[in-house]
């Protein structure tokens, strides 16, 4: 296969997985007894069906993007990072702060609030790496347990010492960020913000990376095989470093983002319980950890999810008919495992 | 002798590509009848057939007499036919009893009858001359014990011919000489055999009729004590080997010291490495000779900066490279073709071209980039002048044969153009032509006046090549000898732990 058509399959395959989880929903639509046409047609039109909905979908694919692309680098080095929540949640928390709290001009707290974002989860996800080199504490498991720590000390944070004292609601959650500090909408009257420009930069900036530096190769090479690479003189710890860092950044970033786009304020599980992590990393997988495809493979869940709310509010088919799409998705991507076997088994013939 | 196994006009095509053309191959009641050709002749194709995991595109199989159709190997293995491959396929944490009668198990009221399936076993191993302990764990077993347990297999499952997929590769010289006597002793009782193999003197060792293939057609038919190895390597090749002769070097002065080198093993046991202390100079080739698991892997992997030794120095180009780290090591001046591709050597699921990059990252990179047009250039040159047939420099090398790739990763270590070269069996697996294009740059090589520490289980190359030739036995060197005075016997004495003469 030519590289060009590889690429085309990257972005192709989520597509044919979303299809195949459409055919799934439309067995379980029928046999709720509804019009899978009507449906679906529904479901089209809250995720793309007005410039209004579209918008509206590309602003929920912003954070999915950020974190798949995070979890992407991590995975293509070898690394299971599953702590792109807690990463989130952390930058976004670290974020709130600095805008919060940093006098300057508005740019300025802008800009050094989502750097700070970055690092704080480049820094959360990291502790996991160091743990692993120095105790051989198992990545997988570290990085999921941290998720639960920054997700209660966030909420300790704003409940306690940062809670917003104005409002008359009790509601765990910073003060409003002042509105000279908010990432610029992209249209006005949309919730579109320029997130979405900056998770599109990385997608391609980290298929550069990937794919023609140098770094971006010891990294491919160390997933592949980590004795090939120590043969071949690429440094597994400084790797770690850089997978780890990059990979909890762009996590941090898709918490700063959301922070400073959406919601301007810290919210209480406002970023855990919208499961943007594990939607980021269902993109990640569905795209065989390719940036470009999970890039598409972040706006297709996305539609998916603000489809299925517009298929609630106007017909009788609940919400969780895109919960069944969704885990027949999960289903598809441990079948391509499969696939990928024996179609190596064909072509070896 | 009775004709049992006829393969008549046999001609297989993937689309355009014609992998074999009228092939007509015939094997006698109690004969070892070898087929010999390079990587990619047609041979694995051809067995494919009769073992019924492939089907010809035209021709017949016949079975005494009988005109057959097979399907899928289940309906070979019920004609008669068996087949141990290349890669064995027993389950590790089984026993060898469970191993041997899997798919029909020996049974008591329903049940899976374990003693039953190990009298079995030990009455088959009588039987046949390969004695094996019916309940060792396979996965606890020595190689040459793997491989007589999947012989034991077939035979259990009735074969009468017995198709060995190049039953050598991984066995130790003493391991291979039983086997060659084991198959001769079946073949006295009746047995048949086809051994598909690449290593000359083994089939004229054992083999009565001999088949070469060159490029899917059949080039030469004979008897084995009507030929010789040459004639032979010259139907699998096309043309005359070129012998090489080696003119000894003047070595000059040491690129390579290792010094008084150890490296304790798991409590209780033995170092892996005792005091090693060994140089390589200047324009010689150092050979080291050692059933593997002697120390050879350790001692690589410690020069090669890979492991840290817990005491002793490893000098490169008279820099004390201890505890550095595997890049600083390839800098100061070492290359490395590793002793097993797969594990150290390649990465399956990256092209031909990324794994032709690695430890050459660092001269093709500017501005943090790779510079991929000059690096397609380069190895498409390698890829010409080793012959390596890939489908481009995009194909992943898990699609490349092993001798293929592992062509690439000598290419690639050439490449890297260093005054110190290790050599860790180099031509594992690879065809004729292949190792003459491997042995002559090697032999280049060190004319230049590079050094080269040469590790190989095949004595003849060791024996071939080598300046002087070293034997570890045990974590240690057991003995030194010069070109001109090491004799095959010698080492061997030296290898299975004979006295010590340094």
């Amino acid at each position: 296969m030519t590289r060009l058509k590889r690429n085309l399959f990257a972005l192709l395959q989520p597509i044919i997985a979303v299809i195949i989880g459409l055919l799934a929903g439309a067995i379980a639509i029928v046999l709720l007894g509804d019009s899978v046409i009507d449906t679906y047609a529904e479901m089209w039109n809250g995720a793309f069906g007005s410039f209004y909905f579209l918008t509206n979908t590309l602003t929920r694919a912003t954070p999915i993007i950020l974190t798949g692309l995070g979890v992407a680098l991590a995975f293509r080095a070898g690394f299971f990072n599953m702590g792109s929540t807690g990463q989130m949640v952390l930058g976004g928390l670290a974020a709130a702060i600095t805008a919060l709290y940093l006098p300057g001009p508005g740019w300025m707290v802008l800009v050094v609030s989502l750097v700070v974002g970055m690092a704080i989860g480049g820094l959360w996800s990291l502790f996991a790496g160091y743990m692993d080199a120095k105790f051989g504490i198992n990545l997988l498991i570290s990085t999921l347990l941290l998720n639960y720590i920054a997700s209660l000390f966030a909420g300790y944070m704003v409940a306690f010492p940062l809670k917003d004292q104005s409002g008359s609601a009790a509601m765990a959650q910073t003060p409003m960020i002042d509105k000279s500090i908010w990432l610029p909408k992209l249209f006005s009257g949309m919730s579109l913000h320029a997130g979405f420009i900056l998770a599109i930069v990385a997608a391609i900036a980290l298929y550069i990376f990937i794919q023609k530096s140098v770094s971006g190769y010891e990294i491919r090479m160390l997933g592949n095989n980590p004795f090939f690479a120590a043969y071949g003189g690429v440094k597994r710890g400084r790797m770690m470093v850089v997978a780890m860092l990059t990979s909890g950044a762009l996590a941090g970033l898709a918490g700063a983002g959301e922070v400073l786009g959406t919601q301007h304020r810290y919210l209480d599980g406002a970023l855990a319980s919208a499961d943007y992590g594990w939607s980021g990393i269902m993109a990640t997988l569905l795209a065989s950890s390719n940036p470009l495809g999970t890039a598409v493979a972040g706006i297709l869940l996305a539609a998916l999810q603000t489809g299925a709310m517009g298929v609630e509010r106007n017909t009788n088919v609940p919400l969780e008919v895109a919960s069944v799409i969704q885990a027949v998705l999960t289903l598809f991507v441990s079948a391509r495992f499969g696939y990928a076997f024996l179609k190596r088994r064909k072509e070896k013939k | 002798m009775t004709l049992l196994l006829e393969m008549k006009n046999i001609t297989k095509k993937y689309g355009d590509f014609t992998a074999n053309h009228n092939i007509n191959f015939d094997v006698r009641k109690g004969e070892i009848h070898a087929l010999v050709g390079e990587n990619g002749a047609g041979k694995t194709t051809l067995m494919r057939m009769l073992y019924g995991m492939e089907e010809p595109t035209s021709g017949s199989i016949m079975i005494n007499g009988k005109e057959v159709h097979f399907h899928d190997p289940s309906e070979a293995i019920r004609q008669g036919i068996g087949m141990v491959h290349q890669h064995f396929m027993l389950f590790p944490s089984f026993t060898l009893a469970e191993n041997i009668v899997i798919g029909g198990e020996p049974k008591r009221s329903g049940l899976f009858d374990r003693k039953a399936a190990a009298d079995k076993v030990n009455e088959l191993g009588q039987m046949y001359g390969m004695p094996v302990d019916p309940w060792r764990k396979a996965g606890d077993c020595p190689l040459g014990v793997q491989q007589r347990t999947e012989i034991l297999k077939v035979l259990y499952q009735g074969a009468d011919v017995i198709i060995l997929d190049e039953p050598t590769g991984v066995l130790t010289p003493s391991e291979v000489k039983e086997l060659l006597q084991s198959i001769k002793r079946l073949a006295a009782q009746g047995k048949s055999f086809i051994l598909i193999t690449h290593k000359l003197h083994e089939v004229m060792e054992a083999a009565d009729r001999i088949t070469v293939l060159r490029d899917g057609v059949i080039t030469g038919h004979m008897e084995s004590n009507t030929t010789d190895e040459e004639k032979i390597s010259r139907l699998m090749v096309g043309r005359d080997l070129i012998p090489m002769s080696r003119v000894a070097n003047e070595p000059g002065a040491s690129v390579m010291h290792v010094q008084n080198v150890t490296l304790a093993g798991a409590k209780g046991a033995k170092p892996l490495l005792d005091n090693v202390t060994l140089t390589v100079r200047q324009g010689e080739i150092v050979g080291i000779a050692g059933i593997s698991g002697n120390g050879q892997s350790e001692l690589l992997q410690v020069i090669s900066g890979l492991v840290q030794p817990d005491s002793g120095i490893v000098e490169l180009n008279g820099k004390d490279v201890t505890g550095d780290s595997v890049r600083a090591i390839r800098e100061q001046g070492m290359a490395h073709i590793p002793e097993d591709r797969y594990m150290w050597g390649a990465s399956r699921e990256a092209t031909v071209l990324d794994n032709g990059l690695m430890g050459h990252q660092h001269q093709y990179k500017k501005g943090g980039l790779i510079q991929s047009h000059k690096l397609r250039k380069v190895v498409s040159g390698w890829v010409e002048r080793f012959a390596i047939k890939t489908g481009s420099l995009d194909t992943q090398a898990q699609f490349l044969s092993g001798g293929n790739l592992q062509k690439l990763i000598a290419a690639r270590e050439f490449a890297q153009n260093k005054p110190f070269l290790i050599a860790a069996e180099p031509t594992r697996g690879v065809d004729v032509g292949a190792m003459e294009t491997i042995h002559g740059e090697l032999l280049a090589k060190c004319k230049t006046g590079d050094g080269i520490l040469l590790v190989s289980s095949e004595l003849t190359e060791i024996l071939k090549l080598s300046d002087r030739v070293l034997v570890m036995y045990e974590g240690a060197i057991a003995g030194e000898l010069s070109a001109a005075e090491a004799t095959e016997e010698q080492i061997s004495l030296l290898m299975a732990g004979g006295k010590r003469q340094l």
